[in-house]
């Protein structure tokens, strides 16, 4: 019997719920009103969880929505077993067991990659999430280091990996110890958001400027990649377009149970912002002419900004 | 004056600039004996009675001319005096002589009107002394402006009460309003404006008709038949035409019954045979009754007036030409952007200088970028109004076609040197500046070149103001020199301030006095942009403007994140469809779903294009402002040809579909590259 009730599952990434998260959680809540569907959330990270115990064996919501999806999700296996409708925002190893939405992080990092090569960068770090995350399984920091991986390979440059916890003083580390490794390091591509302002402070501290000497750029959520500064250019995570597109999926199974799960890869480009620029000519001579679709991060390379004189 | 001798009519002649005469009165044949036909032709030094003596003492107004040659009216000055003429009969006839210069079109001297009274025995000496005193006094009261109602006026101060004692003066509306009236004498039904009256008591209580109001004259009355003939009219109000003429005026004739109107002359003012209007001159109650001395005296003053009246005409003709050329020419409402907020003034110059060369022009861009133009055509009146219409227009083509300001400026000195080498009449002295600047409301950054031209002032939010250092450049037409072009970034709201030479710069004051003006005016601006242009008129602009003054004020709008979006997109064919999803999720967040069709089909087209025939970085930009944007940048500065397509050719048929299913398309180098635009218009509501 139909209970108009959705269950979205999803643990919390450290005591609360991120702005990120929280706007994933609203963005479902929304999609799922324009259907009248009720949501019902529990924060399981495993099939052990009592809130996802419940929910599941009192059969307490029509389908579940899984987020935070590891390569292998014992929550996914239980879903698939009891045959309980369900779709995946991410999606694990073998991928075919219900619809999912996921965006394509190997394609997200190697695009970063090819932007900063577009640049004339060289030498490029990445910082993924945590070691933790990274071990756990979540598919997000292992497509994201493949991508890189096969990416650099790829243009022929230099590239180096690295683990970085959640927060700003990990990202000031990992920015230290990048340039210990290769001080000839010009940019780096990171998907860990919550690290960005360590990084950037790493960078001031060892007095490279951001875009004029050291580009970074990376995925993050639109509205705040807006705020830090420097404007991070970096990939939008889509998250409105995620939360609509998985409960279509989950509508979908819903209404018809034995067609084939569909499944949706999202890429979204790189939003130029004024975290990256070409790389800085030793010379400096034409370094700062570079014009990319006026980017106002570039316009303060231009060198006669100081037209004003003496009048002011 | 018994026998009408004492003044001799008044006798007026006209001489060319090179002393010959080209006009004769009938006064002045009954004065000298020649006639018309006589006089016209010679030289008028012909005819003093004493030539050596009138050459030498430079008096004569045929030598002042000739050894003067002064071309314009302030030079050319009155002049009064006496001198002996020599009659057709060989006496000698001594007079006092006034001449006053007559003006051309172009308000340059034609001509001096030399006018001559007889002064003769002491018996008639106070009356004679008197009329040529009111003669003289007309040379230098009637006709001080260039402006037809205070010339009327003049010319009725003049003649109350010493000549009448009331006067009314009306012109043909088409006097007024500086058109070219019809030659030759008025027939019939005349219509006339009032446009000066005088009385002795004062308000002027006798007029009927008051002033500005226009009046129907019936072809029997005094005034229209005195304008169908040509000729001066005294006339009684017993006269049977008067009587008629009033029978069927109420006003008319109730004042003239209740002021005493009894003797009227109306004289037409006609000047180089054009018919302009007519002075009506009457005595009232216990006055004398005008006799025919007072006639010709009359005559006189309205002949002195005539022609002030036309030179006033002509020059508010011209005026209005050149003021109309110009007005048709600058901008009218400057939309059709949103990049900065505009507010301009623009004033002719005031006084004779007439209708200068000044321009400005807010000129929409690609991307949403705005050029900011404002020139300045060295010279007055039609001819510069003229070219300064041929440059705007240079500059509006030249800024369609989005060159940066420094190429911009150094194709508009190409043309200026073509103009002056094409056109005789430009030969070698158009002079012209020109300030070009493209603000982009995206980047903030606004780009200046100089032709010349004053910088402008900018007032940045924080209340900082001062002039933009700029290297200023040669003028138009000097041609073989660069232009630089100067970058500055402005905060949102910044406070840029236009002008031309006639704001800052004036006989008393250089133009950095003007600019420093400038700066003080706009650094505390008024609550509206209207009012900060009134404010700045107000502080900087000099006491007697010599020159036509622009002022152009724009206030800088920056386009928020929340209205542009660009993403970089390597050089992968497999990221068309990424550039596609992309743009249709943008699109979806602006709530534009309805744009989404042709948007997709314009970023396949021109991402594949910049894959295949671009150079990296490529980048992809949509702006939401009174359009829908979509640009896609490359690193490769050649411009894609609108290649023909062949059903077959997948690629070729990319931008005439764009051209097909936007509102516009275009390109534009960039310091980099080049970018493609295109150009949808929003979904209604």
């Amino acid at each position: 019997m139909a209970k108009h009730t959705l269950g979205l599952v999803y643990p919390r990434a450290g005591r609360n719920y991120t702005a990120m998260q929280l706007d994933f959680i609203g963005g479902v809540a929304e999609a799922a009103a324009r259907h009248d569907y009720d949501l019902l959330l529990s924060p399981g990270d495993t099939a052990d969880v009592p809130s996802f115990r419940r929910m599941i064996g009192e059969r307490r919501v029509d389908g579940v929505i899984l987020m935070e999806i590891r390569l292998a999700d014992d929550r996914v296996a239980r879903l698939a077993e009891d045959a309980f409708p369900f779709v995946t925002i991410g999606r694990t190893h073998q991928a075919d067991e219900s619809g999912w939405v996921d965006l394509d992080f190997a394609a997200l990092a190697a695009g970063c990659v090819q932007h900063l090569a577009d640049l004339g960068h060289r030498r490029i770090a990445f910082v993924n999430r945590s070691e933790q995350l990274f071990r756990i399984g979540y598919g997000f920091a292992h497509r994201g280091l493949e991508g890189f991986t096969s990416s650099i390979a790829e243009s022929g440059l230099t590239g180096q990996a690295y683990h970085c916890d959640d927060d700003a003083s990990a990202g000031e580390a990992c920015l230290e110890q990048i340039l210990r490794d290769d001080p000839a390091t010009t940019a780096v591509v990171t998907t860990n958001e919550a690290a960005l302002g360590g990084l950037l402070l790493g960078l001031t501290r060892t007095g490279r400027a951001v875009p004029r000497d050291f580009s970074v750029v990376g995925v993050a959520a639109g509205r705040w990649a807006e705020r830090v500064s420097p404007p991070f250019t970096a990939a939008d995570i889509p998250a409105e377009e995620m939360t609509r597109v998985a409960v279509d999926l989950m509508l979908e199974r819903l209404a018809s149970p034995d067609a084939q799960p569909r499944h949706v890869l999202l890429k979204p480009l790189i939003s130029l912002r004024a975290s990256t620029g070409p790389r800085r000519q030793l010379s400096g001579a034409g370094s700062g002419e570079f014009d990319l679709l006026g980017n106002p991060g570039d316009h303060q390379d231009l060198g006669n900004l100081g037209e004003f004189g003496e009048d002011f | 004056m018994e026998n009408g001798e004492a003044v001799s009519p008044a006798a007026t002649a006209t001489v060319s600039l090179q002393g010959i005469v080209t006009g004769w009165s009938e006064g002045a044949r009954r004065l000298l004996g020649y006639s018309a036909a006589e006089a016209v032709g010679r030289a008028a030094a012909e005819l003093l009675a004493d030539q050596e003596s009138g050459d030498s003492d430079g008096r004569s107004p045929s030598g002042s001319q000739e050894r003067g040659g002064a071309k314009e009216w302030g030079r050319a000055k009155e002049w009064s005096g006496s001198a002996a003429l020599r009659h057709r009969d060989g006496r000698r006839v001594e007079t006092a002589l006034h001449a006053y210069p007559s003006l051309d079109r172009d308000g340059g001297v034609q001509a001096f009107v030399v006018s001559a009274g007889h002064v003769c025995g002491p018996d008639g000496q106070d009356s004679a002394r008197q009329r040529l005193a009111l003669l003289n006094e007309a040379g230098m009261r009637i006709g001080t402006t260039l402006d037809v109602v205070r010339t009327a006026q003049e010319l009725a101060e003049l003649a109350v009460p010493r000549l009448s004692d009331f006067i009314s003066i009306d012109l043909l509306d088409s006097v007024l309003q500086g058109e070219e009236p019809v030659a030759g004498p008025v027939d019939a039904d005349v219509v006339l404006r009032r446009v000066a009256h005088l009385s002795a008591t004062e308000g002027a209580p006798e007029a009927a008709i008051g002033l500005g109001q226009v009046d129907t004259y019936p072809g029997y009355s005094p005034p229209a038949r005195c304008l169908a003939t040509g000729r001066p009219l005294l006339s009684s109000t017993a006269d049977p035409d008067v009587v008629e003429w009033l029978a069927h005026h109420d006003s008319r004739s109730s004042t003239v019954r209740d002021y005493g109107f009894h003797s009227v002359m109306s004289v037409p003012l006609q000047a180089r045979g054009i018919t302009l209007g007519v002075a009506v001159f009457a005595r009232l109650g216990d006055s004398e009754p005008f006799e025919q001395d007072d006639l010709l005296l009359a005559e006189e003053l309205a002949r002195r007036a005539a022609v002030g009246v036309d030179n006033a005409r002509r020059y508010t003709r011209e005026h209005t030409t050149a003021l109309t050329l110009q007005r048709s020419l600058l901008p009218q409402g400057l939309s059709g952007q949103a990049a900065v907020e505009v507010a301009f003034r623009y004033l002719p110059a005031g006084g004779r200088a007439g209708v200068g060369g000044d321009w400005f022009d807010v000129i929409p861009l690609s991307g949403t970028r705005v050029a900011l133009v404002v020139g300045d055509v060295v010279g007055h009146g039609i001819h510069a109004s003229a070219t300064m219409g041929r440059l705007r227009m240079a500059v509006r083509t030249l800024g369609d076609v989005d060159l940066p300001p420094d190429e911009l400026l150094t194709h508009l000195d190409d043309l200026v040197n073509h103009l002056t080498s094409d056109d005789a009449d430009l030969t070698g002295d158009l002079g012209a500046t020109c300030l070009y600047a493209v603000y982009d409301p995206v980047s903030r950054s606004c780009t200046l070149a100089s032709a010349g031209h004053p910088p402008p002032v900018v007032l940045l939010p924080d209340g900082t103001v001062g002039v933009v250092r700029l290297s200023p450049g040669p003028p138009l037409g000097v041609g073989g020199l660069p232009f630089e072009a100067a970058e500055l970034e402005l905060p949102e709201g910044s406070l840029l301030a236009f002008c031309t030479d006639g704001l800052i710069e004036s006989r008393e004051r250089d133009i950095g006095t003007g600019l420093d003006l400038l700066c003080q005016a706009l650094a505390t601006p008024g609550p509206t942009l209207e009012a900060t242009c009134d404010a700045v008129l107000k502080a900087v602009l000099p006491d007697n403007p010599v020159d036509d003054v622009a002022l152009l004020l724009a206030r800088t709008r920056v386009l928020h994140a929340d209205q542009v979006a660009t993403w970089a997109l390597p050089a992968n064919p497999a990221i068309v469809a990424d550039a596609r999803a992309q743009a249709c999720r943008q699109l979806t967040a602006w709530g534009l779903e309805e744009s989404a069709y042709i948007t997709e089909l314009v970023v396949s087209e021109l991402v594949t294009n910049a894959i295949r025939y671009g150079g990296v970085p490529i980048g992809l930009r949509l702006i939401r402002d009174r359009t829908l944007i979509c640009e896609v940048s490359d690193a490769n500065s050649a411009t894609p040809h609108l290649r023909r397509a062949r059903t077959y050719d997948e690629g070729g048929r990319g931008l005439h579909m764009v051209a097909q299913f936007t509102q516009g398309w275009g390109t534009r180098q960039t310091p980099t590259g080049k970018t493609i635009w295109a150009e949808q218009s929003l979904p209604v509501g």
